[in-house]
């Protein structure tokens, strides 16, 4: 009859052999991307370009990454992501090989700027944690902070790897091996992505099947009541426009720091450039806790949006301290507090996007969602410059982006998660769920 | 305009600054102190060992699973995972 008392080891659940095969993807493409600046400097004076010449390809590459996220979301909406994720991966390898052919500069503009960003957006963050919220319910939070986690790992390995082969080796080599890695993951994305649980006869999170004649049995149980089936209804309702402009201001307080904290912590507190990039790499590297941390913590507590209105909250306060203490410390402290909440936030609001509006057209959304973060970024980038121009200080630029998250931290606590998520509706008896 | 373009190198999802990279290369070879090929090897190791842990566990799991098939035929009522090798 049943075997729920036979001491048979339960399998691991195939969404994790997912997740992991995702994870594998984001670390070899975030590499390959990353490992960009590795290469400036040797093609640079191989071919005589300044500085400004090969940053061009490398802003085209953001601003074309950026606008053709959504597309790319809703073809995942629309295909199930499986065969956009795999060609994307194989226009990234074989680009990224290419780019060892480079001879001028408007080949590495077209290659890197327009191709290979391209091919990027398909295996993209906002992508694959669409991709995790149809494998994982409960565990949704966990899943995406792995995923969000291994962009970092990839950044920390492949570029120190990156830097490496190109000392052993010349930068074309380097190129064609940064490619052939990219290409590895195609037989992992092969083997394991599976679109949805259903494919394969399973049920998010690997939980049992839900009693016969349940309310709601089907493709819509236990679904929010804001859950849509395209992006623009999403758009005619609450929580999309306070998580997105929360983001917006994730973005802003993020981009800001990356490009000014070095400068600022030189010429404003006085410390090394060594000292000033170490305490940035340490900011970094707490990224990996902390979006785990937040992962973790969304799942097994709940209160998605308490959590996320908490990382912004942190994060006001280390710009607080960034500001009022006046010393190699507070330069510290702030790289403790905002470390743990920089990849956090995009974790939380990707899991609360799915438990709000539900997985049908996730892809788009989470792609709309993260173009608000890029300008904001772009914005603020362009702000704390201009001010600093003006003021001489970076005080007036920080102080500024740093006040906005107040706002956004209001702006999360604001949702009303109870209401909408699909974690809290109560409609099929699911004794698993442990909601 | 070349600030402008300058920051996007910087940005922690893109590609990182060239002079943050060389300072992390010089730390390294005090810390390792290996030659370069020692490195891409050890870190080519770790790149390749994830996917192909990924297959292993996979493949064990399955194995276990098709050994154990024939004593528990009626798995799939339960929600079990009814996955084929691929």
């Amino acid at each position: 009859m049943n075997q729920s008392s036979e001491p048979i080891k339960k399998p691991i659940y195939y969404g994790w052999y997912v997740c992991a095969a995702t994870l594998f993807i984001g670390f070899v493409m975030i590499g390959a991307r990353n490992s960009f600046g590795v290469f400036v400097v040797p093609m640079s004076e191989e071919f005589g370009w300044n500085r400004t010449t090969i940053s061009v390809a490398a802003a085209l590459g953001v601003l074309v990454n950026g606008v053709t996220q959504p597309f790319f979301g809703q073809i995942f909406d629309r295909t199930g992501g499986r065969k956009m994720i795999i060609t994307s991966l194989i226009v990234l390898g074989i680009g990224t090989i290419l780019l060892s052919l480079t001879f001028h500069i408007l080949f590495l503009a077209f290659m890197f700027g327009i191709v290979i960003s391209i091919a990027q957006s398909g295996p993209a963050p906002s992508n694959t944690a669409a991709l995790m919220s149809r494998w994982f319910k409960r565990r949704r939070a966990t899943a995406i902070s792995i995923n969000s986690s291994a962009l970092s790992v990839g950044g920390m390995i492949m570029v120190p790897f990156s830097m490496f082969l190109l000392e052993a080796t010349s930068w074309r080599v380097a190129w064609v091996a940064l490619g052939l890695i990219v290409l590895t993951a195609v037989p992992l994305a092969l083997i394991f992505l599976r679109e949805r649980p259903e494919d394969r006869g399973l049920y998010p999170d690997g939980d049992p099947p839900p009693p016969e004649g349940a309310i709601g049995v089907g493709r819509n149980r236990s679904g929010g009541p804001l859950e849509v089936e395209t992006w623009k209804e999403s758009f005619k309702t609450a929580p999309i426009w306070q998580m997105a402009g929360s983001y917006f201001v994730c973005g802003t307080t993020t981009f800001v720091m990356s490009v000014h904290f070095i400068p600022f912590a030189i010429e404003d507190r006085g410390v090394t450039g060594a000292t000033a990039a170490t305490i940035f790499g340490y900011m970094m590297f707490l990224n990996i806790f902390g979006a785990l941390g937040a992962g973790f913590l969304s799942d097994k507590i709940g209160g998605t949006k308490n959590w996320l209105a908490l990382a912004y909250s942190i994060r006001g306060i280390g710009y607080l301290v960034l500001l009022t203490l006046d010393s190699v410390l507070g330069l510290w402290i702030f790289a403790t507090i905002a470390g743990f909440s920089w990849v956090a936030t995009p974790v939380l609001t990707s899991s609360l996007t799915a438990d709000v509006y539900g997985t049908k057209a996730l892809g788009t959304i989470s792609g709309i969602t993260f173009m608000f973060h890029q300008f904001g970024g772009f914005g603020s980038v362009l702000l704390a410059g201009l001010l600093f121009d003006v003021t001489g200080s970076y005080t007036v630029p920080f102080a500024i982006v740093g006040a906005l998250l107040l706002p956004a931290a209001i702006s999360a606590f604001s949702i009303k998660e109870r209401k909408y998520s699909s974690r809290y509706q109560t409609l099929v008896p699911m004794p698993a769920a442990g909601d | 305009m070349a600030s402008f373009f300058s920051f996007i190198l910087a940005h922690q999802g893109d590609s990182a600054d060239p002079e943050l990279l060389h300072w992390i290369r010089e730390r390294l070879d005090q810390i390792f102190g290996f030659g370069p090929w020692v490195i891409v090897g050890a870190m080519s190791f770790i790149i390749f060992c994830i996917p192909m842990s990924i297959i292993v566990v996979y493949l064990m799991q399955a194995n276990r699973r098709s050994a154990s098939k024939p004593k528990h035929e009626s798995n799939s009522a339960e929600g079990q995972e009814q996955e084929q090798l691929p």
